[in-house]
Formats: structure tokens, sequence, C-alpha cells
């Protein structure tokens, strides 16, 4: 038997080698695989009725044998619904004509069916020529496109009169090349990392989030950067190495390890709730009741994770500080310089990639941090952007849309789930992508450090 | 960890410019100062929670038991869920990675699995709570069946080896199975799949989950500790796995030597000297594992169902302090009594999470130094 131990241990390893691999490849398919162009159906089931729609996945009937497959049929202003389950043995037919459409629509979500004409001010088009009209239409920004309405036709036969400028794009999956696919595909992708969410996040894209969470880990540096120095360059070089310094240093692991909604209780109860509302008092009391500073807000949710991080820049740059061979200081000193010419002129410079190193791990614990932020301000729809062309350009007392809390909410509160998930998957890849890549480059950097410090020290 | 001490250098300092030596003391200041700061601002976290628990005591006393007891026997039952199922994982993972595997490889595996550590919690809990828990409600007997069936196939999988041709087994060396095992578990989670309804079919006549609702009575949450195991497992174990690996690779390579030199294989000489002289190490490592299990809030907010009941089912969800203290704080006004228990329960957190990492701290600190001594005497 002791021969078969050590299997197990081996088996964890591999085990999870394969749940991460499993995480991100489900990830990564499920997230870039939505943009993609799917072929889209027309289904004529026994009964006669005819629907058109995206095969989603089968799964086995819960009252009797056999599969059943999810449809997603669109048109919920036609029958209310935008997911359809066929029996697959009620199917008499399936056919992919090329003809059919689907419209990426603002108010009721896709449209899939055929484009029976398309009705310009001065023409009325037909076949070919409107769904060529439709695209050259599509092509130009929003504000320069002609006023026109199209006349479509679902699968069922139902006519429908659909105005031009509630539409964003259109194509016809089962005509395109793998060539015009991928354009589509690459375009689905810009869209969604350029555009803002529309239709209760259903659809659009994920840009204001990415723009929140960027601007609040950037004033979040900005404030805990300084700090963290500051205490790793005094434990490391100033503080006398006793007992207490010690203490410290241990207090200092350990808040990396409290729980980091702690630290959201104390950013509402001591900034929010505390500091907020009394300078709301003091200058804006004006417009109060209605809080400016004494409600959740950027700079709040920057100071709480600027808090959460700390630890983590004291650590990181501490153990940069400490990699430095003191030969170098006592150089430094014996030629003459104060100690802060020694920290300024010769230490910090060595130190330089360690405190680029902490500053990024610190980005990449705050990027991914939810909880804390759903106590100091985050918000599922940000009305106004934290940055416009207002003096004072940036509010940092207004709330913003954040990745994580966006992915959360999209994911739990949505009205549609169904629908919203694959947009879901796509923002979890990009967090995971972002998070992934900083840690990255933060391991990369520690490594080329030691060696090019080698063992010297 | 701790630097040596060195000498004071400002002391040394042979410069007599008034102007620099001024510059050089206000600037020793500031970073006193700001260090202080820093310190202020960590001890401010403490004094807050405590403040603010205070107005508690005024108020009877069973309220603040009848709101929080439910919730500390969800954190419990979640964070139990999820050692169960980190424990042996990476404690396994981190044996292997520390004693088996050459140390090209090592130092390859090692951050990759460490990265797991880096994926947001959210992310996580989107996968457990939305795509994991249905399936697994479908799929119930077949995830049963896989925990227990991917160990015993690994055990299948040695047996095969050892009886093996000496060719293969040098194709296949042990100190790499922890990649080739790889294709071989995704095989035999095939296997399962494929095998466990049918199998599911004879025995039960039908679905266990309905089964297990109409024999046995057993009630089956979507969300449930289960899910909320396997997802915060998956969280826990780079930790666990990199703490507990360091401590078995500090191990002074000479014990582990002397012992095999005296007879023993290499299973004993780890079990019987490596994991005692690394226990500390792997003790703190558990500790900080339970800590983080403790405390993280959005994967059980996400794959928990969050119904505050004390029920021992792994099949029944639960709702855990972190978790109510991200749904329930914001809507409580302040000075209700609603916020004081939540701060209240947050301090719990707060002082639960820091003596635990405080104690796995001072042993892990202890442990090196004496593993270091151990090894300068080999």
């Amino acid at each position: 038997m002791s021969r078969l131990w050590p299997w197990l241990c081996a088996a964890s390893v591999a085990l999870s080698l394969l749940m991460l691999a499993a995480l991100l490849t489900l990830l990564l398919t499920r997230g870039l695989g939505h943009f993609w162009p799917a072929t889209l159906e027309s289904v004529t089931l026994d009964s006669g009725e005819i629907i058109a729609g995206e095969a989603v996945r089968e799964t086995p009937l819960p009252h009797r044998d056999g599969e059943e497959q999810l449809y997603f049929t669109g048109n919920r202003d036609l029958d209310g619904n935008r997911w359809r389950w066929v029996a697959i043995d009620h199917i008499a037919e399936r056919g992919a004509p090329r003809t059919l459409v689907r419209l990426e629509r603002s108010p009721w979500g896709d449209f899939i069916g055929y484009l029976s004409a398309f009705e310009s001010a001065s023409e009325r088009l037909e076949g070919d020529a409107a769904w060529h009209a439709l695209t050259a239409a599509l092509a130009h920004p929003t504000r320069e496109r002609p006023s026109a309405t199209l006349v479509l036709q679902s699968a069922a036969g139902e006519m429908l009169r659909q105005p031009l400028n509630e539409i964003y794009r259109a194509h016809r999956p089962n005509a395109m090349s793998w060539w015009e696919k991928t354009r589509y595909w690459s375009q689905g992708v810009w869209q969604f990392l350029s555009e803002g969410p529309r239709a209760a996040n259903t659809g659009g894209g994920v840009w204001p989030a990415i723009f929140g969470t960027v601007l609040m880990v950037m004033v979040m540096s900005v404030i805990v950067m300084p700090f963290g120095v500051l205490a790793a360059i005094y434990l490391n070089e100033i503080a006398h190495q006793g007992r207490l310094t010690r203490l410290v240093r241990i207090g200092v692991r350990n808040l990396a390890g409290v729980p980091s909604i702690v630290y959201g209780v104390f950013g509402l109860g001591v900034f929010v709730y505390g500091i907020g509302s009394s300078l709301d008092a003091w200058f804006f009391s004006d417009s109060l009741p209605s809080p400016t500073f004494g409600t959740g807000g950027l700079l709040w949710a920057s100071l709480t994770l600027a808090l959460l991080t700390l630890p983590v820049v004291i650590v990181a740059t501490e153990e940069g500080l400490a990699r430095i061979p003191d030969a170098q200081r006592e150089g430094a000193v014996a030629l003459g310089a104060t100690r802060l010419e020694m920290l300024t002129r010769v230490v910090l410079p060595m130190a330089a990639p360690a405190m680029l190193t902490a500053v990024i791990l610190a980005v990449a614990r705050a990027a991914g941090e939810v909880a804390p932020l759903m106590l100091v301000g985050v918000a599922k729809l940000a009305p106004q952007m934290p940055v416009d062309d207002e003096f004072p350009y940036l509010h940092v007392e207004r709330k913003f849309m954040h990745l994580g809390y966006h992915l959360f909410d999209t994911a739990f509160h949505g009205e549609d789930m169904q629908t919203a998930i694959p947009l879901v998957y796509a923002t979890a890849l990009l967090l995971v992508v972002i998070v992934l890549v900083l840690n990255l480059t933060a391991i990369f950097l520690r490594h080329h450090l030691r060696h090019q410090r080698g063992q010297s020290c | 960890m701790t630097p040596p001490s060195r000498p004071t250098y400002s002391a040394l300092t042979s410069s007599t410019d008034p102007g620099r030596q001024r510059l050089d003391r206000l600037a020793t200041a500031s970073i006193t100062v700001g260090a202080f700061a820093v310190l202020a601002a960590i001890l401010a976290i403490g004094i807050f929670l405590l403040w603010e628990s205070l107005p508690l005591l005024s108020l009877a006393g069973t309220f603040t038991l009848e709101t929080l007891s439910p919730l500390a026997w969800g954190t419990l039952k979640a964070a139990l869920a999820a050692m169960l199922l980190a424990l042996p994982i990476a404690l396994g993972a981190a044996i292997y990675t520390a004693l088996y595997m050459p140390p090209r490889l090592r130092s390859r595996v090692k951050p990759v699995l460490e990265m797991m550590e880096a994926i947001p919690g959210v992310v996580v809990g989107f996968i457990a709570g939305l795509i994991l828990a249905p399936w697994v409600e479908r799929h119930l007997a077949s995830t049963l069946v896989l925990l227990v069936w991917l160990p015993l196939s690994t055990l299948l999988a040695g047996v095969l080896w050892h009886s093996a041709r000496q060719s293969l087994r040098k194709r296949l060396p042990f100190s790499w199975a922890g990649l080739w095992l790889t294709p071989w578990l995704i095989a035999m989670t095939f296997i399962a799949l494929w095998a466990t309804p049918g199998v599911e079919h004879v025995l039960i006549g039908g679905d266990l989950r309905q089964w297990l609702d109409q024999q046995l009575g057993v009630n089956y949450a979507t969300r449930n500790a289960m899910i909320v195991g396997m997802a915060m497992g998956f969280a826990v174990i780079p930790s666990i796995f990199a703490l507990a690996e360091d401590a078995l690779a500090d191990v002074p390579t000479s014990l582990l030597e002397g012992a095999q030199a005296l007879g023993a294989t290499r299973w004993q000489a780890l079990w019987k000297v490596a994991l005692p002289a690394a226990g500390p190490g792997i003790f703190s490592a558990v500790m900080i594992g339970a800590g983080r299990a403790v405390g993280e809030t959005m994967i059980v907010l996400m794959a928990s169902g969050n119904t505050a009941i004390f029920s021992t089912s792994p099949f029944e969800g639960m709702r855990s302090i972190a978790a109510a203290i991200a749904i329930e704080l914001p809507e409580s006004t302040p000075d209700s009594s609603t916020y004081h228990v939540l701060i209240f329960a947050a301090l719990v957190l707060f002082l639960f999470t820091f003596l635990v990492n405080t104690l796995a701290e001072v042993v892990r600190l202890r442990l090196r130094t004496r593993l270091s001594r151990m090894g300068d005497r080999g």
C-alpha cells in the first residue's frame, strides 16, 4: 500500500492543474465563442409551426425518453419569449436558409427572421437589394444614418415594421464566409470592450466598467504607494530591529489575511458615514439631505482598497529592500552621504523593480476584489462617468461601475439570466485575463530581479 | 525573514554640512510619521469595530445571539466543506511537488498552481453558482461517484504502472506523473460520467436526487454546502499548497537522505522524518487556509443560496457572516441595532482571522529558524 500513497499525491497535482485548465478553457471558449456568428436554423415542427433560431444546447427530456433542444429565437416583441424548448422527435425538418437575418436592436433584443423590404423616404427595395441597402446604411455612424423602416417577417410569417435607428448590427450568418465571420467576431469583441451596456445588461459592452475599474485602481495606487513605501523604508532601514519591529512586521503581514469584507465595513463606517457625512455637513449643506460625500463613491472605494492593499505593498517593497546588500549602503555612507542621500541615490533606485512589483500586485489584488466595493460605492449602472468635461473633471464623489461587480450583478440580479450569461462569461474572461496578466508581470519582474542580483545577497 | 540588525547609518555620517543634516533629519522624521500613520490606520480598524460594537452591550444579549448564531454556523459549515476538499488535494500536491518532482518541473508547476490564487472570487462564485450548481443538480449521482472514483482510479493507475514493463516505466517516470496523470484523470472522468446514469437507473430506478427526496426525505437545494465546498476548496487550495510546499522544501535534504541511508523507503522517510519536521509549517498553512475560507465573501454569496438555517446536510444552503455583511449592511441605517450587530460580526471575523494568522506566522517563523539550524549542522 505504501507504494501507492505517492500516487494520490501525484494525482492531487494533476487534479489541481486539470481544474485550473478546465476553468480557463470554459471561460475562453464561452467568453470568446459568444461573439462568433452562430448558424441560424429554421425548424419545422410536426404541428406545422415554423420557428427560427440559434440552437443552444440539448438536454434529456424531463418526463419521458428522448432529447430536447433549446433554441434562442429572439423576437420578444412578437411572442414575449426569447427562448424555446423543442423536443427533438417533434422536429419534422431542419434547415439553414441563407437569407435568415439576425438583427441586434435596442428595445426588444435580437430579431431573427427574414428581411422582406427596406423602405426609405424615396424608394422601397426588396430581396437582396434590401439587404445591401441595410448593410450600406449600417456602415454609417449612428447619427448619420438615413431614416428608414425595415419590413421584417418572422419565421412563423408575422410581419413587423422596424425603424432603422433602433438597429445596431445585422448579419446573415448562414451566408457568411469564414473570413466574414472572423471580421464580424472581432467587431463584436471590440464593441464589447468599447461600448456601454444596454437592454438591462443583456447586450452591449462593458466599457464603463473597465473605465471605472481602471480609474479606481489608479486613484488607489496613488494613495497606497507613498504610504506603503514609507512604511517599508521605516521598517527596513530606520527602525531598530527589535522585538517591536518584528511584531509590527507580523501584524502587517497578517492584515493581508483579514477578510476583505472587514475593510469594506471599515470603509463604510469611517469613510462614508464618518468623514463623508461630516464633509457634507460642512461644505455641501445646501444639497442635503441628498448626500454628496456621505454615500459610497470613487474616493471612498479607492481609500478602502488602498488600506486593503497596504500590506501587499509593504511586504513586497520590504522584500526588495532586504535584498539590497548592506555593502551598497555602507559604501554610500562611507563616501559621505547622509541617510537621505543614501536612500534616494542608492537604495531606492535599486529597489525600483521591487516597488513596481508591489504596485502591480496591489493592482491585481484590487482589480479582482468585489466584496468591499459593494459597501463603499460601486453602482450597477452609473448614470455619469467619474471623469467628464465639467470642472473639476475628476469627480471622486460619484459612484462608478466595476467589472467584478458588473459580473455579479448581471449574473444574479438580471431580469433575463439566460440571455445575459454569455456576456457574463465574456466579462469573467476579461477580469481573469487582466488579473492574470498583472500577476504574470509581477512574477516575471520578481524572477528577473532575483536573477539579476544572483547569489550575491 | 528578519534582516540582521545593522548599525544606524546616521551615526556614522561624517558630513558636517548643517543643511544636509537638517534635511536628513527632516526626511527621517517624515518617514517615521508616514510609517506611524500606517500603523495608526491599521489600529484604527480594530478600534472602530470595537467602538461601534459597544452599543450592543446596552441591547438585550439574546438579539445578537439569535441573529448571529445561524450565520456563525453557516460560516463554519462552509469553511469545513471547503477544507474537506482542499486539505487532501493541497497537501498531497505539496508533498508531491516538494519531494518527488524534478527541480526544473517544480519551478514551472509551482507558479502555475499559485496562479490559481489570483483568480478573483467573483469569477469562481459565478462558475460555481450558475454553471456548476445546476450541472451537479442534474448529475448528482455522477458527481458523488466522481468524488470516490477519481482517487480509486489513481490507485488503479499506480497498480498498473508497478506491474508494467520496465521500458514503459522509463518512458513515463513517476516524477512526471503529476503531468501525465491529467489525461488519465480526464479519461476516468468520462468513464464515470458515461457509466453512472445506467448504474443509477438499475440500482435505484431513476434519478438519485428524486430518490433521496422520496425515499430518505433529504431536501436538495441547488446551491448547497457541497457546491460551496468545491468552489471555495478550489480557491483555498493554492494558499495551503504554497505554504505547505515551502515548509516541506525547507526540510534539509540531509535529513531525508539520512533516513533513506538507514533503510527507510522514500515514503517512510517522508512520513516519519519530513512531515514531523515540517509539521508546524503545514499547520500554519492549514490555519491560513482556514482563515481565508472563513472570510471569503463572494464565493459563499454566489454559491450558497444564502438561507440562514441550521442544517448539517451537505445538500442544503447556508448564509455566512461575510455574506450577511455584504448583503445587509448597505441596507441597514447607521445606528440601528442591525448595523451594530453586523459590525460586531465583522469584529468577530477580524479578530478570528487576525489571531489565526498571527499564530500561523509565529509558528512558521520559529520553524524556519529551527530548520535552517538543522540544515547548517547537517
